[in-house]
C-alpha cells in the first residue's frame, strides 16, 4: 500500500505538469504540431527509449522484505491512537528507521489490532521479528510479529501433504567387492605428483593399479572405518567413492571443509568447516546420512577441543563431546541429547570411548581439596562403574585397548607444584604412572606401573596383553614391554636400550610390533616379535616419514612423504619379518593408506579351529606362492629373451655397416687399422712404470 | 677393488677420457690446469698449463699426438700430447663448452655458450690449413638459434656432429650443410654428456631429468633408457660388455645442505639390453661429473665434484656376470 500512495502521488505531480504546459501553450502561439496522427503506431518501445531508467525502476519485492507485520496489538480507538503509537514507535525505532507505519481502522476509527511497519533495510526488519516476536506488552498483549513476505510463503503452502517422489534407486554395484579378491591382496591409495593425482593399488606381488585419477581430491584422501568408501575433499564439500569402479556414491555440500569423521558404523559423516557459521543456522560442524546424503543435524564449533570434536561409541549409536563442565551425549537416529540432558562434570578435562562397549572413561584435575579423578560410566544408564583418584596430578591421557580389554592412564605425576607471577602452573619432578583398568574382571581392578623417565610414547598390543612405551631422553632412549597376565601379575617383559625410535606401531593382529625412529632420526626401523621378544630385523628407511600396517598385519609400509622430506619420495614395502619386499620410487608421493577391512565374519570358534589346523593350511598356500614364483621368474626371462633377440637383431646389422666401411677408416687414419685395440702390436713402444708396492721402515744399526 | 685415487686437481672435475690404446687419462678441472695420467698407476705424466679459467673439456687425438682443450677464459687450445707445449690457441667470444677430434683427427670442432649477448656456435678448423688458426677464420661456423648446446661428439667419420642441448634436444648437425638434418627430444632435461660406443653406431646421453638414454647414430631412434632418482652428469657404453655405467647425483648446489648418503654419489652400473641395475660403485663425496671406460672394459674412471679421480680395476667376478635369459 506503500507504493500505492506513492503511486497517485506523482499522477497528482505529473496533472499538475501537463496543467503549466497548457498554459506555456497559451503564450507562446504557433507552436508547430508535434502530435502524432490518429492512426499513429508508435514501434518505439519504451526499453529502447529509456531502458537504462526502467532498469532502475524500483520494484516491488525491494522493500517487501523490509515491511513486517506486528499482531495482536491492543485495540484501541482514535482518542488512544497517538499514545499506542508511541509505544510502538519507542519500542521498533531500537532497531533501525521505521520509515512508514500503517494501523489499518475499522469502520469506526478504531485499530484492527494489528499493524504494518517499514524499516529502511531488510536487515533491520530481521532483527525486529527476532527479538520482538512474542514481546509482552501487558498481561493481555503478548506480539506476534512476522516478515510480510512470510505470508505469501505459507499461502502458497498446499493444504493437503504430497509424499515427496522417491529417489529412483540406484545401483552402485557391490560396495564390498573388493573384499572378494581371490588372493585376499589388500588395497591402498596413494596420493602423488604434489598432491594432482591419486591413486588405488592392489598389493599384489608387484603392486598393480585399480584406478587413477588425476586431481581426484584438493587436500587428501581418507578411507570410511570398514574401507567401504573413499571420501575425497573439495572446496564445495565431501565427496565418496566407492563400488567396483570407484563411482561417485554421494556427495555433501560443506563449503571450506576441513576435516571429517566417520562413526565406526559407517552410517553417519560428519564434516567441519572453519567458514561457515552463523548464530541461527549452526554450519560449523555438520552430521549426515551417508546412505540418504540428507544433513541429519548441524553444531556450532566454540570450543578449542581436537579433532574429533564428537567421539563415537563403538557401534554409532552414541556420539559425544566434551562443553565447559560437562560432556554431552547424543543418541542417534534422532540426534537429540539421551535423557535431554548433558552428563554434568564440573572441570572434566578429557574422556574417551570404550572401542568396544558403551563405557565412557573421563578424568577430572585436582580441585582445591579433591583429589584428581578418573571414572568409567556405562551409558545409557550413567552407572559409575570404577572410580579411581589420583593425587598430585599434571596431566592425563587414556589409551584403550582395541578390544577394549584395558585401558591405560598415563598419569604425568609431580614432586612440587609452583605458581609463577602469571598464574601459569609450573610443575617439578615429574615423574610418571600408568593406571591399568582391567574393564573384564569383577569389579575392575587397577594396577600400576611407575616410570621415572619421560614417556614419549606408549601403544598396546592391539588384540592381546601386552603394551610396549617409549622413555627416556636422548641419546638414551629405552622401549619397554609389560605383560598383564590375566587374573594375575603386571610382569615386565623387556627393555631394549639405546634405540632409535619415537613411534610404535603394533600390528593389527597383536605380536608383532615395529619400533620407528621417524623424521629426525632417520628413519631407523626395528622389527620385534614380542612373542620371545626377539629382534627379527633391524633396518633403516632413510628419512622415513610415515609407517602403516595393512589391515590383516602381513605387511607393512614405510614411506617418504613429499609432506615431510623433499627428496627420495616413494614407500618401501616390507612384510611383518621387516624383509624388504618391494621399493617405489615415486615423484612427489605424499600420503599411503591401506583400505581397511570389516571385521571378520569368522566366529572365535573358527578363527581357533583355523590357528590349530594352520599347517594344513599353509601347506595350499605355500603351494600356490611357489606355483607364482616359478611363472613370474618365467615371465621375466621370457621377456629378457626377447629383449636381447631385437636387440642382437640390431647389432648385427650395425656391425655389417660398420664392416662395410673399413676401407674410409684406414683412409681417414692413414691405413693404420685401429679397429681392433691391439691390432699393431709391432707399433707399441716399451716404457717402464714404476708402482708403489709397500713402503717398509727400517731402523739401520750404526 | 681398491681404486686409484688420481689428486691432482684443485677443483671438481669436469671431464676425463682416456687416450685410444687406454694408457693414459686425462682430466680437466674447474681449476685451469688439465692433467695426464698413467691409467696403470696412477703416476701423474704432466700438466698443461695456459689456460686462465675453468677448463670444460678436453680430448686427445686418435694417434695421442695432440691435446684438445676448451675454457671459461675464452680459448679453445691445441697442445702437443708429448712436450706439453701449446701448438695453437684459438680465441672465441664465449666459454668453449665441449669439443672433439674428428676421426682423422685433422679436424676440431668446439661448441661456445650462449653468454654476454653472443649466440652458441660451432666451430669447426682444420688442424692442417694454418691460415685458419693463425686469423681465427674456421672452417665452419654453425650459429645456433634456439637452446645452447651443452654437450657435443662427433658423428662417424667426419662428417657430422651429434649435439646435446640445454632444453634436452639431441640434434645432427650435417658438416657440409650446417644444418640439422635429424632432431629429436626424448630428454625433458638439460643433456650433460654424450659418450659414443667404440665404433660410433650408438651413443649414450646422459640428463638432469634423471635419465640415460642410448640412441642410434644414424636414426636417432632411441633404443633404452636408464632410470635413476638423481640427474645424470654423465654416461658410458662397455666395450666389453653389454654394460653401461651412470655416474651423477645431488646437483652440486644443493649438496651442502644434504648428507652424503641423500645424495646417491654412486656411479651404477646397469645392463645394457635390459636396462636394469646389477651394481653400484659408492666412493666420490660429491656428484660425479664423468665417467668414462677403459678401451679395453676391465677398468674405468670417474671424475668428481669433490676432485678427485678414482680409476677402478674390475675384480674377477665382474667378468663373471650373467643375466639368465
Amino acid at each position: 500500500m506503500a507504493a500505492g500512495r506513492v503511486d497517485s502521488e506523482s499522477r497528482k505531480s505529473r496533472d499538475s505538469e501537463s496543467h503549466i504546459e497548457d498554459e506555456e501553450i497559451e503564450v507562446e502561439e504557433e507552436e508547430p504540431n508535434f502530435s502524432d496522427p490518429e492512426d499513429f503506431v508508435d514501434d518505439v518501445t519504451d526499453e529502447e527509449l529509456l531502458g537504462d531508467v526502467l532498469r532502475k525502476r524500483p520494484k516491488p519485492s525491494d522493500s517487501v522484505d523490509s515491511v513486517i507485520i506486528v499482531d495482536c496489538i491492543p485495540k484501541v480507538g482514535k482518542e488512544r491512537l497517538d499514545k499506542l503509537k508511541n509505544v510502538i514507535k519507542k519500542l521498533f525505532s531500537k532497531f533501525g528507521t521505521v520509515v512508514n507505519a500503517f494501523y489499518p481502522l475499522d469502520d469506526e476509527g478504531n485499530t484492527k489490532g494489528y499493524m504494518f511497519l517499514e524499516f529502511s533495510s531488510p536487515q533491520n526488519a530481521h532483527e525486529a521479528v527476532k527479538m520482538t516476536n512474542g514481546y509482552k506488552l501487558d498481561k493481555q498483549h503478548s506480539f506476534k510479529v512476522n516478515h510480510f513476505s512470510d505470508f505469501e510463503k505459507y499461502i502458497n503452502v498446499p493444504d493437503e501433504w504430497t509424499p515427496p517422489d522417491p529417489k529412483p534407486y540406484q545401483d552402485l554395484g557391490n560396495l564390498r567387492s573388493w573384499l572378494q579378491n581371490k588372493e585376499s591382496y589388500d588395497q591402498f591409495s596413494v596420493i602423488y605428483g604434489e598432491g594432482e593425482k591419486t591413486a588405488i593399488f592392489l598389493n599384489t606381488p608387484e603392486p598393480s593399479m585399480v584406478e587413477e585419477r588425476a586431481r581426484w581430491t584438493e587436500t587428501y584422501v581418507r578411507w570410511s572405518p570398514q574401507g567401504t568408501y573413499l571420501a575425497t575433499f573439495h572446496v564445495k564439500g565431501i565427496a565418496l567413492w566407492g563400488g567396483p569402479k570407484f563411482s561417485q556414491i554421494m556427495r555433501f555440500s560443506h563449503p571450506g571443509v576441513q576435516l571429517i569423521d566417520f562413526s565406526p558404523c559407517e552410517k553417519y559423516l560428519v564434516t567441519f568447516s572453519p567458514l561457515q557459521d552463523n548464530h541461527e543456522d549452526p554450519q560449523a560442524i555438520i552430521i549426515w546420512d551417508i546412505r540418504s546424503g540428507a544433513k541429519k543435524r548441524g553444531f556450532h564449533c566454540e570450543s578449542r577441543s581436537t579433532w574429533p570434536i564428537f567421539k563415537w561409541n563403538q557401534n554409532g549409536n552414541y556420539f559425544a563431546r566434551i562443553g565447559e563442565e560437562a560432556i554431552s551425549i547424543y543418541e542417534t537416529p534422532s540426534f537429540g541429547l539421551l535423557d535431554k540432558k548433558s552428563l554434568k562434570i564440573p572441570a572434566v578435562r578429557d574422556f574417551s570411548w570404550s572401542p568396544t562397549d558403551d563405557i565412557i572413561a573421563y578424568w577430572v584435575p585436582e580441585q582445591s581439596n579433591t583429589p584428581a579423578r578418573v571414572t568409567l560410566i556405562e551409558i545409557p544408564s550413567r552407572n559409575e562403574l570404577c572410580v579411581r583418584n589420583l593425587f598430585n596430578v599434571a596431566d592425563c591421557k587414556m589409551h584403550w585397548q582395541k578390544s577394549g580389554d584395558y585401558l591405560c592412564v598415563k598419569v604425568d605425576r609431580y614432586k612440587t607444584k609452583k605458581t609463577d607471577d602469571k598464574d601459569q602452573i609450573k610443575y617439578s619432578g615429574i615423574y610418571y604412572n600408568f593406571e591399568l583398568f582391567r574393564i573384564r574382571e569383577k569389579q575392575i581392578p587397577v594396577d600400576k606401573v611407575e616410570e621415572k623417565d619421560p614417556v614419549l610414547a606408549f601403544a598396546w598390543e592391539p588384540i592381546g596383553n601386552k603394551f610396549a612405551y617409549i622413555h627416556g631422553e636422548a641419546p638414551r632412549i629405552n622401549v619397554t614391554f609389560y605383560n598383564i597376565q590375566p587374573k594375575g601379575k603386571v610382569e615386565l617383559l623387556k627393555t631394549f636400550e639405546k634405540r632409535s625410535a619415537n613411534h610404535l606401531f603394533w600390528s593389527p593382529n597383536g605380536q608383532f610390533i615395529v619400533l620407528a625412529g621417524l623424521r629426525s632420526m632417520n628413519g631407523v626401523l626395528e622389527f620385534i616379535d614380542t612373542q620371545d621378544m626377539t629382534v627379527m630385523t633391524q633396518t633403516e628407511h632413510f628419512m622415513a616419514t610415515d609407517v602403516e600396517w595393512d589391515p590383516t598385519g602381513r605387511y607393512v609400509v614405510s614411506a617418504v612423504s613429499w609432506w615431510g622430506h623433499k627428496v627420495d619420495n616413494g614407500y618401501w614395502l616390507w612384510n611383518f619379518q621387516g624383509i624388504l619386499q618391494h621399493k617405489q620410487p615415486l615423484e612427489k608421493f605424499c600420503q599411503l593408506q591401506w583400505r581397511p577391512r570389516p571385521p571378520s565374519l569368522l566366529s572365535e570358534n573358527r578363527v581357533k579351529e583355523i590357528k590349530k589346523n594352520f599347517k594344513t593350511w599353509a601347506q595350499k598356500f605355500e603351494q600356490e606362492d611357489s606355483m607364482r614364483k616359478m611363472t613370474a621368474s618365467k615371465d621375466m626371462l621370457e621377456k629378457r629373451r626377447k629383449l636381447m633377440e631385437d636387440f642382437r637383431e640390431y647389432r648385427s646389422q650395425k656391425d655389417k655397416e660398420f664392416a662395410e666401411m673399413k676401407e674410409i677408416r684406414l683412409q681417414l687414419r692413414s691405413g693404420i687399422d685401429t679397429d681392433e685395440l691391439h691390432n699393431q702390436e709391432d707399433n707399441f713402444t716399451e716404457e717402464i712404470i714404476e708402482f708403489l708396492i709397500k713402503a717398509e721402515e727400517k731402523i739401520v744399526e750404526e | 677393488m681398491k681404486p686409484i685415487m688420481l689428486h691432482g686437481h684443485e677443483r671438481s672435475i669436469t671431464q676425463i677420457k682416456y687416450n685410444r690404446e687406454g694408457d693414459l687419462i686425462f682430466s680437466c678441472a674447474k681449476d685451469s690446469q688439465p692433467n695426464v695420467w698413467y691409467s696403470l698407476n696412477g703416476e701423474r705424466l704432466g700438466t698443461f698449463v695456459g689456460h686462465n679459467g675453468a677448463v670444460w673439456c678436453i680430448d686427445c687425438s686418435w694417434d695421442t699426438s695432440k691435446v684438445l682443450t676448451g675454457a671459461a677464459d675464452n680459448f679453445c687450445k691445441v697442445w702437443d700430447c708429448e712436450t706439453g707445449s701449446q701448438l695453437h690457441s684459438i680465441e672465441t667470444r664465449t666459454a668453449v663448452r665441449s669439443n672433439g677430434f674428428s676421426y682423422s683427427g685433422n679436424l676440431i670442432m668446439f661448441t661456445t655458450d650462449k653468454t654476454m649477448g653472443c649466440n652458441c656456435e660451432i666451430h669447426v678448423y682444420d688442424l692442417r690449413d694454418g691460415d685458419q688458426l693463425a686469423s681465427n677464420t674456421p672452417l665452419l661456423t654453425i650459429p645456433i638459434e634456439g637452446s645452447k648446446i651443452t654437450s657435443a661428439i662427433w658423428g662417424p667419420y667426419e662428417e657430422s656432429i651429434v649435439t646435446g642441448h640445454e632444453n634436452g634436444e639431441i640434434c645432427i648437425f650435417d658438416i657440409k650443410s650446417g644444418k640439422t638434418v635429424q632432431s629429436c627430444k626424448d630428454h625433458t632435461k638439460q643433456i650433460n654428456d654424450i659418450q659414443p660406443y667404440k665404433d660410433y653406431t650408438m651413443f649414450i646421453t646422459a640428463s638432469k631429468d634423471n635419465t640415460a638414454k642410448l640412441f642410434d647414430m644414424d636414426t636417432l631412434e632411441l633404443k633404452k633408457t636408464y632410470r635413476t632418482e638423481r640427474p645424470v652428469n654423465s654416461a658410458a657404453i662397455s666395450p666389453l660388455h653389454e654394460h653401461v655405467v651412470l655416474g651423477g647425483g645431488q646437483e652440486a648446489m644443493q649438496v651442502t645442505t644434504t648428507n652424503t648418503r641423500v645424495g646417491k654419489f654412486d656411479a651404477r652400473f646397469f645392463h645394457l639390453v635390459f636396462e636394469e641395475e646389477f651394481g653400484r660403485v659408492k666412493g666420490h663425496f660429491g656428484p660425479i661429473n664423468s665417467v668414462a671406460f677403459h678401451p679395453d672394459g676391465k677398468s674405468y674412471s670417474s671424475g668428481g665434484e669433490d676432485g678427485y679421480v678414482r680409476v677402478h680395476y674390475f675384480d674377477a667376478n665382474y667378468l663373471d656376470i650373467n643375466f639368465d635369459y
